[in-house]
């Protein structure tokens, strides 16, 4: 069943690009073949192979429990606060609060996953900013 | 024996205490460099330009530091392939398919020492190829014009299928996932947005790097967050790490399946525009169709990590010949590159060879010099690598994560980059759900632009007519093996099935 | 293109290293609007090493690299969160120019910032094949007035952008009416369209001087124009202008950096001054020379004029090619 209605979301995607690509604004300056020839052809694979999924469907793969699905979907609310916050707290403190997360809810005591959290921070700055010098985002204490 | 004696001079150039440690400290860097998710090849280079300018070091020394971080990282990008099912860096992506398994297996160490041993062979004959070959590999680089490199492409994905999936339909959504992924972006021949719904850091498409860790190293971390079963089960895994030397055996199981591969490699590199991607991919696809014939290749089988490892490796080498032969950087590390020897006031060309053959026979010489190192590195420390296994997943997999955030943000230095990366980390986790490879996704991704646009300047070229594509004994022939390569496991999967059938071979389950 | 900037980028090196100059600027930035490894990341980063290095800076100059929109994201960043940063400068060519006159950089104009200084420029030249019958740039138009569909012209930047756009400036000013007709293809760099140049794929080739040295040198192609306005310096003098051919078409590729609009008189004066004293030096000129860069020698209000002038004419070109309504 699933895989059903992942061939059926497949062959509904595809329709929605060949449609956004039926959208692109042609420039006057075109070449022979156009900017929307090779995505239609694309959402033509795309559509077909998503037909055979469907219609030829594998066996049902394991699905989660809903409290794991819930559990990744706090991970990914976590890296996603991580992402726009580190700019504003800066690289070392963003970093360690989400590797501490992220060692928690994969078991880690409170004080491991604390002590991980500091660990992978302090030493992926030392590796990548000091050592490489790639620049990290600086926070309001300058790293 | 003129060129023995050029070596030699190459030789002298090169075997000097600062440059054997200049070698040995790019060679360090590289392969940490290369199994870092996030850090590949070229920006491994780009980042120590500045030291090489800094330490003040000439043409040669500087060339000898930043082409063993080139290699350092083709060799480090198979150590996490293998270890944690995550590409250090994209022409490592098919060391996965039976490098992880042969790790599950509890043959972590065997993996890592074949593939070593692979990567060397495979340079160690590119090099050879680079000095012997060149100035008559220019010509091949020069008969491909766009209609042969789209053919070359349409070679890649129509044998795609069957490697690295059982079911063809997947591999097929896969490859076109990733191409209209590709599509992302400006176009570049007529300078229209296309997918970007107005959003400026579209503009400039999807970086692939992007893509390939947040697909591979965050999917991951998403998995084992799923089926996290509390601290005892973690623990209570037992593993084995195997051998640290490959037994006799498998070497010799893998020496044809490495010298076919570094030969196909090589010639991937020298094509600009191919690069180490396809040689690794191309490698591993041809040795399945050769020699895989009990099936075993994607569960764990030891010329499954020989042939991409020596492909790759080979094809870094290739990818040399046209940058300093032709000025034609073949891939993103290549193009660091030249833009060195550009700044150090050296002109690569038809002409470099004859007006800095010390700079060209120091390299050489440095390539050679940094092979045998990385060799003597790579197997001793196979016991170190494999240690990481021991570590456990709760301490493991937020390093891992936050390495993938790092690599990107420290490159681009955009959280809209990362926002792009956890979107591929779910999708990633999805797909590997329903069972869809990966593979063809980065492999659409990569080549998507580039198929396209040779596409379209064939036929711009032509004025429009389609059978350009079809125009040249060259790209005729690309097509035919396509096209053999498309069909082939169709007739002979029906034949084996046939086969098994007259014999009532019950165990034999033949995978459709 | 990217790649070409890499090299005009990397010769910028040199003038990192020549600087002289002691100035105390407190947290130097430079931002970087591509990856590591392209032109703007090469001239940010080798500079601010080379300052530090010769004691001009006390701290390190933070290299930032802000990739996204071909410079627009930076361009955005500094405009609306950076405007009054005294430390900052950005790097910038042609290529920031003509984004900015083609409307690339959604709703951001080039007096969003203060131009601070050009290093040097690159300029365009028309080339063919060694053993092509074309030998001069008029005959190369001819060809293409007469049968537009028999002449490819390869370039090293996408459709748009600078190596197309110096085609059809020869195009136009040779009377060609409608220079659409005018048949590019786009390659991934000037090196992979040298490549096809000698393979026989296209006819023409239209890059900057520096982009194929290597194989003027071999004999592999020939200039059969620069657009410069007049013959350059050294080495490359043998080459023809194509003003002497009685076409008068310009195209320089320059590089040079950009600060935030709201930024102190005082600190703007000092980095303008800094860039033009390292411009000026000796060991600057060596590096240009070598690599066939050709002098732009513009600070300050003259430099701000210059990028205003240049995207007025990308402006209005463009708009005559249907690029931009």
């Amino acid at each position: 069943m699933s895989d059903r209605i992942f061939g059926a979301f497949g062959v509904f995607l595809a329709l929605g690009y060949a449609y956004a690509a039926l959208q692109i604004e042609e420039s006057f300056l075109s070449d022979a073949v156009g900017p929307k020839a090779f995505p239609l052809i694309i959402a033509t694979i795309f559509g077909l192979s998503s037909a055979v999924i469907f219609l030829r469907p594998d066996a049902e793969p394991h699905w989660p429990a809903f409290g794991r699905l819930a559990e990744l979907a706090a991970a990914v609310v976590v890296m996603v606060l991580y992402a726009e916050l580190l700019p504003v707290a800066g690289f070392v403190i963003a970093t360690a609060f989400a590797a501490a997360y992220l060692s928690w809810r994969l078991g880690s005591a409170p004080i491991g996953a604390a002590l991980t959290g500091v660990g992978t921070s302090v030493g992926i700055y030392v590796v990548f900013h000091l050592a490489l010098g790639l620049s990290l985002a600086r926070g309001p204490l300058g790293f | 024996m003129e060129l023995l004696s050029s070596l030699g001079d190459g030789f002298a150039v090169a075997l000097t205490w600062q440059n054997l440690g200049l070698a040995l400290l790019g060679c360090f860097l590289g392969t940490i460099m290369g199994a870092l998710p996030g850090l590949g090849p070229s920006n491994g280079v780009a980042i120590l330009i500045p030291l090489a300018f800094s330490l003040g070091l000439g043409a040669t020394p500087a060339l000898i530091l930043l082409t063993s971080v080139y290699y350092g990282a083709m060799y480090g990008g198979r150590i996490s392939s293998i270890l944690l099912n995550i590409p250090g860096d994209e022409p490592a992506m098919m060391t996965c398919l039976d490098g992880y398994p042969m790790a599950q297996k509890g043959m972590a160490g065997e993996a890592l020492a074949i593939s070593g041993i692979a990567s060397f062979v495979g340079s160690f004959l590119a090099t050879w190829g680079l000095i012997l070959l060149a100035p008559q590999l220019v010509k091949i680089a020069l008969l491909f014009g766009p209609a042969e490199y789209f053919a070359l492409f349409a070679l890649a994905f129509m044998t795609l299928g069957g490697v690295s999936s059982t079911n063809q339909a997947k591999s097929a959504f896969a490859a076109a996932l990733g191409l209209g992924l590709a599509m992302i972006g400006v176009d570049t021949q007529t300078g229209v947005p296309r997918f970007t719904f107005g959003e400026v850091h579209l503009y400039d498409g999807l970086d692939f790097l992007v893509a390939i860790v947040g697909l591979f190293a965050l999917s991951e971390v998403f998995i084992f967050l799923e089926e996290r079963h509390g601290a005892a089960d973690a623990a209570g895994r037992k593993l084995t790490v195997g051998r640290l030397t490959p037994p006799a055996a498998m070497v010799k199981e893998c020496t044809p399946t490495m010298l076919r591969s570094s030969f196909l490699g090589f010639l991937a590199g020298v094509l600009p525009g191919a690069g180490a991607s396809l040689g690794s991919f191309i490698s591993y696809s041809m040795e399945k169709r050769l020699v895989d014939r009990k099936g075993t290749f994607g569960k764990g089988d030891p010329r499954g990590v020989a042939a991409p490892e020596a492909g790759n490796n080979a094809a870094a080498g290739g990818a040399l010949v046209p940058m300093l032969a032709l000025g034609v950087p073949g891939s993103g590390t290549t193009a660091v590159l030249l833009a060195v020897l550009l700044s150090l006031n050296i002109t690569p060309g038809p002409l470099l060879f004859a007006n800095n053959p010390d700079v060209v026979w120091g390299l050489i010489a440095a390539l050679f010099i940094a092979n045998f190192m990385l060799l003597a590195m790579n197997i001793p420390m196979v016991g170190i690598f494999t240690r990481v296994l021991m570590i456990p997943p709760r301490i493991l997999m937020p390093v891992v994560a936050m390495v993938s955030f790092v690599g990107i943000y420290g490159i681009s230095g955009s959280s809209f980059d990362l926002l792009v990366m956890i979107g591929f980390g779910i999708m990633g986790w999805g797909l590997r759900k329903f069972d869809v490879p990966l593979v063809p996704i980065i492999l659409g991704t990569l080549l998507g632009n580039a198929m396209e646009n040779n596409l379209r300047r064939a036929i711009t070229i032509d004025n429009g007519n389609w059978f350009t594509l079809i125009d040249s004994p060259l790209s005729i022939a690309l097509w035919a093996i396509a096209i053999l390569g498309f069909l082939l496991p169709v007739f002979v999967g029906r034949m084996v099935k046939m086969r098994m059938r007259q014999r009532g071979d019950a165990e034999g389950s033949v995978i459709d | 293109m990217a790649f070409k900037a890499i090299r005009t980028a990397l010769a910028v090196v040199g003038f990192g290293l020549v600087g002289t100059m002691a100035a105390a600027q407190e947290n130097p930035e430079c931002i970087a609007p591509a990856n590591p490894g392209g032109g703007w990341d090469f001239t940010c980063r080798q500079v601010g090493k080379s300052l530090q290095d010769l004691g001009m800076i006390d701290k390190t100059m933070q290299v930032v690299n802000l990739a996204g929109g071909g410079g627009g994201v930076a361009y955005a960043e500094v405009v609306n969160k950076r405007n009054d940063s005294n430390d900052l400068i950005v790097a910038a060519s042609s290529a920031t120019a003509t984004r900015l006159a083609q409307g690339a950089y959604p709703g951001n104009t080039m007096d969003q910032v203060r131009w601070v200084a050009s290093v040097g420029a690159d300029y365009g030249m028309i080339a063919v094949a060694a053993n092509s019958p074309i030998n001069t740039l008029p005959e190369l138009l001819d060809m293409i007035k007469n049968d537009p569909a028999s002449v490819s012209v390869a370039g090293g930047s996408a459709v748009g952008g600078w190596d197309h756009l110096k085609v059809l400036i020869a195009a136009n000013a040779y009377g060609i009416d409608d220079v659409r007709t005018v048949k590019y293809v786009a390659f991934d760099g000037g090196g992979e369209a040298v490549t096809q140049l000698l393979a026989g794929s296209v006819q023409a080739f239209t890059g900057d001087i520096s982009e194929a040295k290597g194989f003027v040198d071999s004999g592999d192609i020939k200039v059969i124009a620069v657009l410069a306005p007049e013959r350059l310096e050294g080495e490359f003098n043998k080459f023809p202008t194509a003003k002497e051919q009685g076409v008068d078409a310009l195209g320089a590729n320059w590089r040079g950096f950009y600060a935030p609009k709201g930024m102190s008189d005082d600190a703007y004066n000092m980095w303008v001054e800094k860039i033009g004293k390292l411009y000026a030096s000796p060991e600057w000129k060596e590096t240009m020379a070598a690599n066939g860069m050709a002098p732009l020698d513009l600070q300050g209000a003259a430099f701000e004029a210059f990028v205003a002038e240049s995207v007025a004419q990308i402006q209005s070109i463009s708009k005559e090619i249907g690029i931009i309504k």
